[in-house]
């Protein structure tokens, strides 16, 4: 192609794995469908104004099982993405942000860096301070949000898991103060996540414009690139 | 627990106990219209309730008939004495009422004949004589602030909380009636200005919560029937409430169910919709989070329940459901949040901070585009 031409040297390597963008391609549509059909189970806005002719409709059931479908999903990802940030060998490049997250002056020169005001700092791990704790909240959300979605879910369904999950839903709604707290905070958890996933879009995008490295092609194809430093 | 002889054998200590009826419950209930099978139907559908076996129903027959024996003292802390006035004032008795009526209360404000320095005696008696034996069933909240002084009783103005800990010290079982004493009712409501609390949190020992407001005669006088045949309290939830009455919610078993899962809702009290029966979720009914079975026993005689009458549950066995539950004729989607301001649902609070970052991002964007990031 003719606006093709060598342009400086590049280092390339894989910087997600397969199982990496799977869990979290699965989380971000999860996400997306666990908010719209969330939002029908707190106030059904898609109604039948006529009684059925035979009691075989389920429009509210329907929706709240792709809810819960959408929810396993969502627990599936977000354990494996647990799991592999703390025990996979390719985890070791997240484990290292830890150490950044501590260390403030990479953290303010990252925030003036976004201020527009100071050069991208240069970080050990993959993700700067900031990036870092707004995922640590993330999760917690996350967590939040799985626990009092799994109480709510075995109040409902109290056979099979939802039994084996019994007592640990009676744990949850002890804490919340009852089955409404918990059906209040699974409701704040969402919208904590979602104002978390608007910022996280807009910075993903923010770094495609002015990274110019390919770096939001990554969560798509794994590789990552990196100008060669001289 | 399901034995028949070690109950049979509570019943024949108790049937020793000098009771307190003027005539055996059989007379009272033929005077009030009920026949022996009335009385054994009714037996077997407390078993049932108390989730026992139907063959257990001649053993509640006869437990019900030495319920004289037991000595029940009854407090009234702040509340509004609904409670008991439910189990009173029906207009046809039930046999769970005239239970109620039949079970030796040793001291209840309401219904006793003595008043002022008498009535006084009457409880100090009662305390001192049946020390270590009676069941002491106390409806309302107990007000800690000020040290209580916000509810005091009789001649002597002793605080309802120094009463509560006085008569639970010898008391050989405790039953919260009601929402109030159970978790604090209306009066621990936000901002609860008078430090009210359910009688549990100043009690050191184990309390039954038999909430609602009020409770069906049902769960009152299962509770202490089931007293009365074990000795010992009911099991309890993880909020102490009698699982046999609060095991399941009220949506579990609401007969409106289908029309939940079917995606038929009412919007308006009095529309086609409401005449159809369907379901009370969006005119705000709390039965998705609310224990209780009242949609399996219904109140006065098995006859209604408000879900039944058209409006939605209320949650009124819940802890704190005067906040927790409010508003009452809208999901809980619109639940205000008192600290953020006066009419912030949690929707409304997201969509501005929502709002907020989407303003900050296009700023910010708009200026990274001007002025790009040092490389
Ligand atoms: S009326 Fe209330 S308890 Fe009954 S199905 Fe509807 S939401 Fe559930």
């Amino acid at each position: 192609m003719k606006f093709l031409k060598v342009l400086g040297q590049y280092l390339g390597g894989i910087e997600f794995s397969a199982g990496y963008r799977w869990q979290h391609w699965i989380r971000a549509i999860s996400i997306f469908a666990l908010v719209a059909t969330g939002f029908y189970i707190a106030n059904p806005f898609i109604i039948h104004g006529t009684p059925s002719a035979t009691p075989t409709r389920f429009l509210q059931a329907d929706i709240r099982e792709w809810h819960i479908i959408f929810g396993f999903a969502l627990i599936g990802a977000v354990l494996y993405k647990t799991i592999y940030f703390f025990f996979f060998p390719e985890g070791k490049y997240e484990r290292k942000s830890i150490v950044d997250a501590f260390n403030i002056k990479l953290a303010l020169q990252q925030i003036g860096y976004y201020l527009l005001i100071s050069k991208h700092p240069h970080t050990k791990g993959v993700y700067n301070p900031l990036q870092f704790w707004a995922y640590f909240t993330l999760y917690i959300l996350f967590y939040g949000i799985i626990f009092t979605g799994l109480a709510l879910y075995a109040e409902v369904y109290h056979q099979g898991l939802g039994g084996l999950l019994y007592p640990f839903a009676k744990w949850v709604e002890s804490i919340c103060g009852g089955l409404a707290y918990v059906r209040l905070w699974h409701h704040i958890f969402m919208w904590l996540i979602i104002i978390i996933v608007f910022v996280h879009i807009y910075m993903a995008v923010y770094n495609a414009v002015f990274g110019k490295n390919g770096g939001m092609d990554a969560i798509f194809s794994g590789m990552k690139w990196e100008k060669e430093e001289h | 627990m399901l034995d028949v002889k070690k109950v049979k054998q509570r019943i024949e200590e108790l049937r020793k106990l000098p009771g307190i009826a003027s005539k055996p419950l059989s007379e009272v209930l033929e005077e009030n219209g009920f026949t022996r099978r009335d009385f054994l139907k009714w037996a077997g559908t407390m078993a049932v309730a108390l989730g026992l076996p139907a063959s257990f129903a001649p053993v509640i027959a006869e437990a019900a008939e030495v319920s004289d024996r037991l000595p029940v003292i009854w407090l009234h802390l702040a509340e509004c004495t609904g409670c008991s006035e439910s189990l009173l004032r029906t207009a046809s008795p039930t046999i769970d009422t005239l239970i109620f009526n039949y079970i030796n209360l040793e001291y209840h404000d309401t219904i006793m004949a003595a008043a002022g320095w008498q009535a006084e005696e009457n409880y100090e008696e009662a305390v001192k004589k049946y020390k270590g034996r009676y069941i002491l069933c106390v409806e309302g909240a107990a007000p800690t602030k000020d040290n209580g002084d916000f509810l005091t009783i009789g001649p002597e103005a002793e605080t309802g909380l120094h009463k509560l800990k006085r008569a639970a010290k010898d008391a050989a079982a405790i039953i919260a009636v009601g929402a109030c004493s159970s978790f604090g009712g209306i009066q621990a409501a936000y901002p609860n200005p008078t430090g009210a609390v359910g009688i549990y949190k100043v009690l050191d020992k184990m309390v039954v919560n038999v909430p609602g407001c009020p409770p069906s005669d049902r769960n009152i006088v299962g509770t202490i029937m089931y007293v009365i045949l074990y000795g010992q309290l009911p099991a309890v939830d993880n909020f102490n409430r009698p699982k046999f009455a609060y095991g399941m919610r009220i949506h579990d078993l609401c007969e409106r169910r289908g029309h939940f899962d079917a995606g038929e809702f009412v919007e308006e009290f009095g529309s086609q919709e409401a005449m159809n029966g369907f379901c009370l979720y969006k005119m705000g009914c709390k039965g998705p989070y609310t224990f209780n079975n009242c949609s399996r026993e219904r109140f006065n005689q098995h006859t209604s329940w408000p879900v039944q009458a058209g409006h939605g549950c209320i949650g009124c066995s819940e802890p704190d459901f005067w906040d927790s539950m409010a508003p009452y004729e809208e999901p809980l989607a619109n639940h205000k949040f008192e600290s953020v301001s006066a009419d912030a649902t949690a929707d409304k609070v997201g969509i501005t901070i929502l709002t907020i970052a989407g303003v900050a991002i296009a700023a910010h964007a708009a200026i990274s585009a001007i002025k790009n990031p040092k490389e």
